[in-house]
């Protein structure tokens, strides 16, 4: 069974990952090309800023703890740049504090490393949704 | 003095006497005027036929009569020089109305005081204040040049000398001169005269004597033949009456004559002595001394005096003093010796006997360990001995009277010199303690003891002192009295009382501080019934078990034991006992007992609050690993999750992508060694449990911290940079406690920089070597750094500048690092921020130190 994401059928939606640790960018693109999901990754904030995928890119799944700018402060620039994208925050650090502040500031979802590939499917359909 | 000077009277219309006034005088007053002029001129002229053959002092007389009666005189006075004598010859008559009671040799000075001494310069006239009124002086030379002498007339009158006065003075002192010089020219010739007469008698009473002198000589002549006859005879009586041996001798030494005892001590008869030398009965060991001596008396003819021994006919040997004196001849040769021979042999047993005495005097004197010395019944110092000259360093003369005061302390002296005076007043022995200057400048305490030498009759002939050195003695006095008092401050202050315990009678004697750790009235008699009321109940076993210690004579016992006080709190006290044996030989127990509640109390205190500390530091320490062990072990199980998730989706899917799942089985698996790492590396870092020190290297350390909170500090935008040393020798530590601080200064650093974002957050590890076989290791961030007012209190306990921190990480780094010998400091850096750094010594030093401890 071929599973389709909602939205498009023609154009897979594209979504950026921005992690500094390099086994998160190898494994995460092919568990959402396997959710049907076009996928790019990044080492860090500026990489993604400087790259032409903001505009293009449906949901963002950001890893807060990342050199240089933080995932919270990429999101704020974002907002700032009227470029707002549905992020899922990811995280190795389990604070809850942390969790519920960046959900109040709109963030779709938060998850806590490792994550279960239900739970980040429930995150993008979530955050797709919003959209 | 203004001369009143009326110059001569006829020559310039002179002033008249009332009774003289020829201008206005009657003519046959004038007559009569120079008709008794006349008469006068005529008896003064006459003068000189009275005066042959008469003596210079009748002259003068008659003289000084027949003016006063010729003219009105207040004063005349004649002065004669004698060519005999140096004093003059003085004469003088003065009249009543000039009220003068002086004599001749009164008014001679006077008239010196006026006109000087020498009579040839004195005025012709004068006039001079007398008495009320003035008095008119003419003096006139008597002789051609006044080698005679002087003639003054005076009058108080204003017209003295009118001219007839003048004239007829004149005349007098010319006939006086005449007069005079006759009469001394007789006198002369009957001086020779006479002197003549009494050389003759003179050398006729010589010529008497010289005869008289002459028959006695004759008849001293015919006495001395007959008295030397009979002085050969008493001579020999003579010698032998002397009570020593008598020899005379020729001048070669032969023996001419020796008396009875000579001969009867040597054992020869007179004849035998005859040509004997006396030397053959000297003692040998004399000789030499005896024969240089009378060889020096033969060359130089003098006498000679010499102790000898000589043997007596039995053959003993007897000391002599022999005194030798030359008979000489015109040219001073020897004709004869005579010797005298003394027995001195008692004499200088005696002397020697004496000697000896006073020598071993002398040396017990100077070898009493003490200055010995000797005084007058007045105080004043006599003697001193060698020990005390010795010790002051003065010479014997210097010290005596009171000499001997310079070398007394100034303090001291006041009292020494009141107690010696005391002691001369009673007349008693005495002592008195005082400081005592040694040669060195030194002063030390001497007691001064003095003891009287008394006559029969009481009276002190001598005083004797000696001056032992209780230096010593004095400073161990005051050293114990110290110490006494420092024992009580001691004992007060620490709470220590002490206590002796007689085994076999329970007399049991505690110290002031005791009975106030007690708490018992000072003085009560101490039982155990009364202890045994103080102990704690629970306690009570261990005094029954120290008295039985006691009565089996342990030698030492020590124990805690509480009290239990009448307001039921609880006293802590540690005893120490210690037995030995009293005079008598009875077991006795010495000891201390020190009440330590407080301490036990400040300790059980401490400790608590050290292991509370302990467990705040290590549950602190525990967040901070578990959130770093969090994040380092969700990393990998994240890949995990995901690559397996993938797998199993790519597997499912239809048709399966085997070559998809494949590489992400392979990823899965990678992930888990990853994770199995991090979970190696942390055993690493709490497998070493066990807190004994190891060798270690810091910089691994330093990276396995850094490491684990790498993804903490980049979550805090912290750049971590690290300068570690490549040749940082090996420390000698707690790998965790070490570890700990680390990751405290780490934290510290990062915390500090929370709040920076106008410049980058860096922070920099580095280590290296520091002076002294030491490693250094500092953490450099670019935070908010801490005030001066800061700087002091950084290291204390629960101080802190965050919000959310408590204040003792920085502490328990500061006791673990000087656990390690080492230290941990703070300084600002020139930017902002702040560098902690710690120091420890490397293994090179710390094997050093223990090979020295063991050697």
């Amino acid at each position: 069974m071929k599973f389709q994401p909602e939205g498009s059928a023609t154009e897979r939606p594209l979504v950026s990952v921005v992690d500094d640790d390099e086994s998160v960018r190898e494994s995460l693109p092919d568990l959402l090309r396997e959710f049907g999901y076009a996928t790019r990754t990044f080492s860090s904030a500026e990489e993604f800023l400087a790259s032409d995928c903001v505009g293009q890119t449906r949901c963002l799944i950001l890893d807060i703890a990342i050199p240089g700018m933080t995932g919270p402060e990429l999101q704020q620039e974002l907002i700032r740049r009227r470029q707002a994208i549905p992020t899922i925050f990811i995280t190795a650090n389990r604070d809850k504090t942390v969790r519920s502040r960046l959900l109040e500031q709109g963030a779709a979802e938060c998850l806590f490393k490792p994550f279960s590939d239900t739970a980040l499917l429930e995150a993008l359909n979530a955050a797709l949704r919003t959209n | 003095m203004k001369f009143a000077d009326g110059g001569p009277c006829g020559l310039r219309l002179p002033r008249r006497p009332r009774n003289m006034q020829p201008q206005l005088e009657h003519p046959h007053d004038e007559i009569k005027r120079l008709r008794r002029c006349n008469n006068d001129l005529v008896s003064v002229l006459a003068l000189p036929a009275m005066w042959v053959g008469g003596e210079p002092s009748l002259i003068l007389h008659t003289l000084l009569d027949a003016l006063l009666g010729m003219i009105r005189l207040d004063l005349v006075y004649v002065r004669l020089t004698d060519p005999m004598s140096e004093a003059p010859i003085e004469t003088a008559r003065v009249s009543q109305s000039l009220r003068l009671t002086a004599g001749p040799l009164e008014i001679g000075e006077v008239l010196n005081q006026w006109f000087g001494r020498d009579t040839q310069k004195w005025p012709p006239l004068a006039r001079k204040p007398i008495g009320e009124g003035d008095l008119s002086v003419m003096p006139l030379r008597l002789g051609l040049h006044g080698e005679i002498g002087v003639l003054v007339a005076g009058s108080q009158r204003a017209d003295f000398p009118c001219q007839t006065e003048r004239l007829l003075l004149s005349v007098a002192a010319n006939q006086a001169s005449i007069g005079l010089q006759e009469a001394r020219l007789l006198s002369e010739q009957r001086r020779v005269a006479s002197e003549l007469d009494q050389r003759v008698a003179q050398r006729t009473i010589e010529l008497a004597q010289t005869n008289e002198e002459l028959r006695n000589e004759i008849a001293d002549r015919g006495r001395a033949e007959e008295a030397l006859r009979e002085s050969e005879q008493s001579l020999r009586l003579i010698l032998d009456g002397i009570a020593g041996l008598v020899a005379i001798m020729n001048a070669t030494g032969e023996v001419e004559v020796v008396n009875r005892q000579a001969s009867e001590y040597f054992g020869k008869t007179p004849e035998e002595m005859k040509g004997w030398a006396t030397s053959d009965a000297v003692h040998p060991d004399d000789l030499p001394g005896v024969m240089s001596a009378w060889m020096h008396s033969v060359e130089t003819v003098s006498p000679y005096d010499v102790d000898h021994r000589l043997r007596r006919a039995d053959g003993v040997y007897r000391w002599f003093r022999a005194r030798g004196l030359p008979l000489r001849d015109n040219e001073g040769r020897a004709l004869r010796w005579y010797v005298l021979l003394t027995d001195i042999d008692d004499r200088r047993r005696a002397e020697e006997a004496l000697q000896a005495s006073e020598r071993e005097l002398r040396v017990i004197i100077n070898t009493v360990p003490a200055l010995a010395w000797s005084a007058r019944p007045d105080g004043s110092a006599e003697f001193f001995n060698q020990h005390y000259l010795a010790y002051v360093g003065l010479p014997l003369e210097q010290l005596q009277g009171s000499g001997w005061t310079v070398a007394v302390h100034p303090d001291d002296l006041g009292a020494l010199i009141a107690a010696w005076q005391s002691m001369m007043a009673a007349g008693k022995a005495g002592e008195v303690e005082g400081r005592l200057r040694r040669f060195d400048g030194e002063y030390r305490w001497f007691l001064f003891r003095t003891n009287p030498m008394l006559d029969e009759s009481g009276n002190i002939l001598k005083w004797y002192g000696t001056n032992a050195d209780i230096h010593d003695r004095k400073r161990a006095e005051e050293q114990l009295r110290r110490s006494e008092a420092f024992l009580t401050e001691g004992q007060k202050l620490s709470r220590i009382g002490n206590f002796s315990w007689l085994v076999a009678t329970d007399d049991i004697k505690w110290s002031d501080q005791l009975y106030r750790i007690f708490e018992f009235e000072l003085g009560v008699p101490v039982t155990f019934e009364l202890i045994g009321s103080r102990v704690h109940p629970e306690d009570l076993p261990l005094l029954y078990d120290m008295i039985e210690k006691a009565q089996r004579g342990v030698s030492n016992f020590e124990y805690e034991h509480r009290l239990l006080m009448p307001d039921r709190s609880i006293k802590y006290l540690h005893l120490i006992g210690h037995g030995t044996r009293d005079r008598e030989g009875r077991q006795e127990y010495i000891g201390a007992v020190q009440d330590v509640t407080q301490r036990r109390f400040s300790e059980e205190a401490l400790g608590k609050a050290r292991s509370e500390l302990a467990n705040m530091a290590r549950v602190t320490s525990l967040g901070v690993l578990t959130a770093s062990i969090a994040h380092e072990v969700n990393q990998p199980l994240s890949g995990i999750v995901t690559n397996a998730s993938t797998c199993l989706r790519m597997l499912s899917a239809d048709p399966p992508n085997v070559d998809g799942a494949r590489e992400t089985a392979r990823r899965t698996i990678r992930d888990g060694n990853r994770a199995s790492d991090v979970i190696t590396r942390l055993r690493t870092l709490y497998s070493k449990k066990d807190l004994s020190p190891e060798s270690m290297d810091l910089n691994e350390a330093t990276r396995e911290v850094t490491s684990l909170s790498l993804s903490e500090l980049q979550s805090k935008r912290v750049i971590l940079r690290h300068e570690l040393a490549d040749d940082l020798p090996p420390v000698i530590g707690d790998r965790v406690q070490l570890q700990q601080v680390i990751l405290n200064l780490l934290r510290n650093a990062s915390d500090a920089m929370s709040g920076v974002d106008d410049r980058p957050r860096e922070l920099l590890i580095r280590t290296e070597c520091d002076e002294g076989d030491r490693v250094r290791l500092s953490v450099k961030d670019a935070g908010v750094g801490f005030t001066p007012q800061a700087a002091d209190k950084l290291f204390e306990a629960f101080f802190t500048t965050k919000s959310d921190g408590m204040g003792i990480g920085l502490s328990i780094s500061r006791s673990i690092i000087e656990a390690h010998r080492g230290r941990l400091w703070a300084t600002a850096n020139d930017g902002p921020g702040a560098t902690f750094a710690f120091s420890i010594p490397c293994r090179r030093e710390s094997l050093a130190d223990a090979e020295t401890r063991v050697n």
